[in-house]
């Protein structure tokens, strides 16, 4: 127990003072907000200011409609989101009206238009033309405007009591919700998805690729100069193993708690949503355990390579399993209920990634995550033995890589 | 002590070491000897507990190894190496600690082996900062700080100046007299020579001869004595317990006949003439290692 002790003491201690550990100690969170800034910081800006929006409209029906509706929009300090140039003209026809207002456009007189091609009750079109696809959110907008006007023209036209007709045009939005066991309602929105489910994830993959390379690394030292050999001498393979991965594990958890920290501190802020800690328990829970599965493996097959290009070609293969969960994150948030979703969530490389996500956009039934729990205990269960085993081999065997039959011949020795 | 029964490993169906025995006493260099590829690191691998013999028992102090045993063995292998980025400090408190040693202690056995190295006022840079010769010492201190029963020592020599060989020289020695088991793996058969009391020579995995050293240099030996003498030494040529010699005026190499001890020889000779000069002539290790190596089957 003391050597397991000594162990860890020295692969915690020997990685924290190194320049690679400070470094991402501090670049990962910074990276993380970076991320999470630029967005709003973009966004933000343009909203700063009043957009002036030129209108096309040959058959004068729906320009004012669109010009009240349009100039009710607010931003900051009460100033009208949108101001509206009438373009239209009656000396010149639609040709050469656009033509002039592409020009204001490109100028940067306008920050685009509007044109309605109106062709009989029947075809209508809209076009916005702007340097650039424009924002979703004024894209929305005009959208909702111009259909309001438009309905509310027509109800016009067929004398329907304009009461009626008010009600007819109001819009009624769905706001989606999510009930957890205990009847509590929440409100998911993207960014608390976002940020807790995704973060997660992406810190998780980081903490394993750089603390699961900095491992077959320091194995690829230690059995190139022999060291591994005075260290067997001393201590079991076994005692050996556990006290990599505990030292490797205590290093994760600083980490971890670091960033908490940080989170924490900037919870409630704009940067981060303060119901994004809501699942943070469950969360940790799926992390620690998806960290001492990978670093389990990361152990085992460190063992077996001899070369530093070797260890970086394996942990390449190593981080495709983790990045395959980022990759299938937004079809899981658009159908969380998929059979490819629970089918994933019961795979224990999935597992932690997959369960961090499904916790911040559905409730899980509780036996699930039971299953799951004991999936991920046994799994690293069967990681430790299997890898000691290859370790114990591996880690003597230098030259040649063993083949896969070799390696299952190791674990069944 | 150490004993080695029936000693036999295989890798994947080659023998690399084949129904090996042998015991080393306390207070004893034991030289285990062999061209590369003998099986000498196999043998100290499987003594070290690192790996499992195919066959064959490893007793230590007449008990079967256990986990209690790593405490009690040091082991310096042939290729050195120590995590280079770490401080040389910290490398030996911490292999210190894995070998049972509480820290108190480390931290002090460690300063007064690192002021008899005479690296003392490097104990806080990073071993890679250190000369190679440097490293060596901090690896040596690494093998020997718990005062281990049993050290293992492969080419304790390689990488050393003249000076510092002597000073590792006398250290073994010292740690032989204070009542460790040493074994020394070498080619150095010059060194062997000096310090082993006892040898096992062994070749593609078997033992070709082993025993006390000067036991097997005499049974290697061709029973050759030199003499410088002055006065009539004609009558040496026809002794019976002369095999064959080569008389000279004054001087001459005589080969006995195997069953003659040189000293019975000379008594019996000095009353006749005067004799200025004695000497037997001893193959050396590395005559009998050549020889041996070359006679021994493929």
């Amino acid at each position: 127990m003391n050597k397991i002790f000594a162990v860890a003491k020295w692969e915690y201690l020997e990685k924290v003072k190194t320049k690679t550990f400070i470094i991402s100690l501090i670049l990962t969170p910074a990276i993380i907000i970076g991320f999470a800034l630029a967005p709003t910081f973009l966004s933000g800006q343009s909203e700063n200011s009043t957009k002036a929006i030129g209108i096309i409209d040959t058959s004068g029906l729906f320009i004012n409609g669109v010009k009240d509706g349009l100039e009710t929009y607010r931003i900051k300090n009460n100033q009208p989101a949108y101001i509206l140039i009438n373009l239209t003209s009656q000396t010149q026809d639609q040709n050469e009206l656009k033509s002039s207002a592409d020009s204001a456009v490109i100028s940067g007189q306008l920050d685009g238009y509007l044109l309605i091609n109106y062709g009989g009750t029947d075809s209508v079109s809209v076009e916005y033309l702007s340097k650039n696809i424009g924002n979703y959110k004024d894209i929305n907008n005009f959208d909702n405007t111009f259909n309001k006007v438009q309905l509310e023209i027509k109800l016009n036209e067929e004398n329907i009591n304009p009461q009626i007709a008010k009600y007819l045009s109001e819009k009624t939005e769905i706001k989606p919700k999510i009930i957890d066991g205990k009847g509590k309602e929440s409100k998911p929105d993207f960014l608390t998805v976002f940020f807790t489910s995704f973060i997660f994830i992406i810190l998780l993959m980081m903490m394993i690729l750089s603390s699961g390379g900095m491992l077959i690394r320091n194995l690829v030292e230690e059995k190139s100069n022999r060291l591994i050999e005075i260290l067997v001498s001393s201590c079991s393979p076994n005692q050996l193993l556990t006290g990599k991965v505990l030292g490797l594990s205590s290093l994760g958890l600083t980490q971890v708690i670091i960033w908490g920290a940080i989170g924490f501190a900037l919870a409630g802020t704009s940067t981060i949503p303060d119901n994004a800690f809501n699942n943070i328990i469950p969360i940790l829970i799926y992390f620690v355990l998806g960290f001492v599965f990978y670093t389990a493996i990361f152990v085992g097959i460190g063992s077996i390579v001899t070369t530093e290009q070797e260890a970086q070609q394996i942990t390449s293969y190593l981080s495709l399993t983790l990045v395959l969960p980022i990759a299938i994150s937004v079809p899981a948030i658009e159908h969380p209920d998929s059979l490819f979703v629970h089918v994933l969530s019961y795979i224990p490389f999935t597992i932690p990634s997959i369960m961090i996500l499904r916790f911040n956009i559905e409730t899980i039934p509780f036996s699930e995550i039971l299953v799951t729990l004991i999936i991920m205990v046994v799994s690293i269960y069967l990681a430790i033995v299997g890898s000691s085993k290859i370790f114990r081999i591996g880690i003597l065997s230098y030259g040649k890589r063993p083949s896969i039959k070799e390696l299952i011949n190791w674990i069944r020795e | 002590m150490l004993k080695v029964e029936n000693l036999t490993k295989e890798f994947k169906g080659v023998t690399a070491v084949k129904d090996l025995s042998f015991s080393v006493e306390q207070g004893k260099i034991f030289g285990l000897l062999g061209p590369n590829g003998a099986g000498k690191t196999t043998t100290i691998r499987t003594i070290i507990n690192v790996i499992k013999p195919t066959t064959g028992k490893i007793y230590f102090d007449d008990k079967p190894l256990t986990e209690s045993f790593f405490n009690q063995v040091g082991y310096l292998p042939e290729e050195r190496g120590l995590y280079k980025k770490s401080k040389v400090v910290d490398v030996i408190l911490y292999l210190a600690e894995i070998k049972g040693m509480t820290i108190p202690d480390a931290k002090n056995k460690a300063q007064s082996w690192l002021r008899k190295f005479e690296i003392e006022h490097y104990r806080n840079k990073k071993i890679e900062e250190l000369s190679k010769g440097n490293q060596q010492k901090v690896q040596f201190i690494s093998a020997i700080i718990h005062e281990p029963k049993l050290l293992i020592l492969d080419e304790p020599f390689s990488g050393f100046d003249p000076i510092n060989q002597q000073f590792i020289k006398e250290l073994i020695l010292s740690l032989a007299k204070s009542g460790k088991i040493i074994i020394l793996s070498t080619h150095q058969m010059e060194t062997a020579e000096r310090l082993c009391t006892d040898i096992l020579l062994i070749n593609k995995g078997l033992e070709i001869c082993s025993g006390l050293l000067p036991n097997v240099k005499k049974t290697f030996g061709s029973n050759l004595i030199k003499i410088e003498y002055s006065g009539d030494g004609s009558f040496l040529n026809s002794l019976p317990e002369v095999k064959h010699i080569d008389n000279y005026s004054n001087y001459a190499e005589i080969q006995l006949e195997d069953n003659i001890y040189p000293h019975d020889f000379l008594r019996k000779i000095v009353p006749v003439i005067d004799i200025k000069y004695f000497s037997v002539i001893e193959p050396s290790l590395n005559k009998i290692f050549i020889d041996l190596i070359k006679q021994s089957p493929n």
